[in-house]
């Protein structure tokens, strides 16, 4: 009988809380569930770790100041949940930058390129021919350290000061991760756009058979 | 504040598309972007291949059905 004066007592503030925070959550679970497919390459785990960060959320509701920025809290328990239970490594990868990759590699190679230069207009004829699973390809490839900061920084929208809370990371970390990131990105790209080309060239004219 | 070079403003290339400069020195690559035939044409190749990014990244709403399992686990 105590006890369910107590439950009584509480009911109402328990289901004032969550609808509050199904109100929040459900601004925020689109944006949070690309996220966490571009973090973890696979819609299973990707749901896992969805459900994995609702759950905290939840269970740590009572710690969210209303007012204060929801989507950033909700990413942080993204982030946390995603390191805790699926990022592999946690240190920048031992490789050396190639030389001559810079800030500008796509644009140096398709500006070089022959094939892409006769099509008139190279950077959009290269731009238009990368197709979605080549972007996410090429996205995918990347090392976690550098992955997760261009998906926060260039999908997500996220400032590097928010990038850097987000991690646990400084700044300049932030910052060098995220080149590199989009340094190795273009190189990827670069890959793609060349197969595109070549199989698109290599393809015999329909008029003249393929006898 | 002395005038960046090309060289510098291309370093800062992206500083400048992530909004990450301060006004006076937005203002000023802004313009030399605008202006110049080496560094035009570089900033709006990146501008573009970021945009490129986000655009192909994108991803329709969540699945109703993961949506209804995730707020059934409040009720529990």
């Amino acid at each position: 009988m105590g006890a369910a004066i107590v439950a009584s007592q509480i009911a109402p503030i328990a289901a004032d809380d969550r609808e509050r925070f199904q109100a929040l959550a459900e601004e925020h679970l689109d944006s949070l569930f690309r996220a966490a497919l571009r973090l973890t390459r696979n819609r299973t785990r990707a749901e896992d770790l969805l459900q994995e960060t609702f759950l905290r959320a939840w269970r740590s509701f009572h710690t969210f100041k209303p007012g204060t920025n929801a989507r950033a809290w909700l990413y942080k328990i993204l982030m946390n949940a995603y390191i805790d239970g699926y990022r592999k490594a946690t240190r920048e990868p031992d490789i050396v930058d190639q030389e001559d990759v810079d800030e500008f590699y796509l644009y140096t190679k398709v500006q070089e390129s022959d094939d892409f230069r006769r099509a008139g207009d190279p950077e959009e004829v290269l731009l238009s021919r990368l197709m979605d699973a080549d972007v996410k390809g090429a996205l995918d490839s990347l090392p976690d350290v550098f992955r997760e900061v261009v998906i926060l920084a260039d999908i997500e929208g996220f400032s590097y000061k928010e990038i850097a809370e987000l991690l646990g990371i400084p700044i300049g970390t932030v910052m060098s991760r995220l080149h590199r990131g989009r340094r190795q990105l273009q190189v990827k790209l670069w890959e793609y756009a060349k197969r595109a080309h070549y199989v698109r060239a290599a393809k015999p004219p329909a008029e003249s058979g393929g006898r | 504040m002395t005038e960046l070079d090309c060289e510098q403003i291309l370093q800062l290339v992206w500083q400048f598309l992530d909004g990450e400069i301060d006004e006076t020195r937005y203002l000023e690559i802004e313009a030399h972007v605008a202006a110049c035939a080496d560094c035009g044409p570089r900033y709006q190749f990146q501008r573009r291949l970021l945009a490129l990014v986000e655009m192909k990244c994108r991803e329709g709403p969540i699945p109703t059905e993961l949506k209804r399992k995730l707020f059934r686990l409040l009720e529990e």
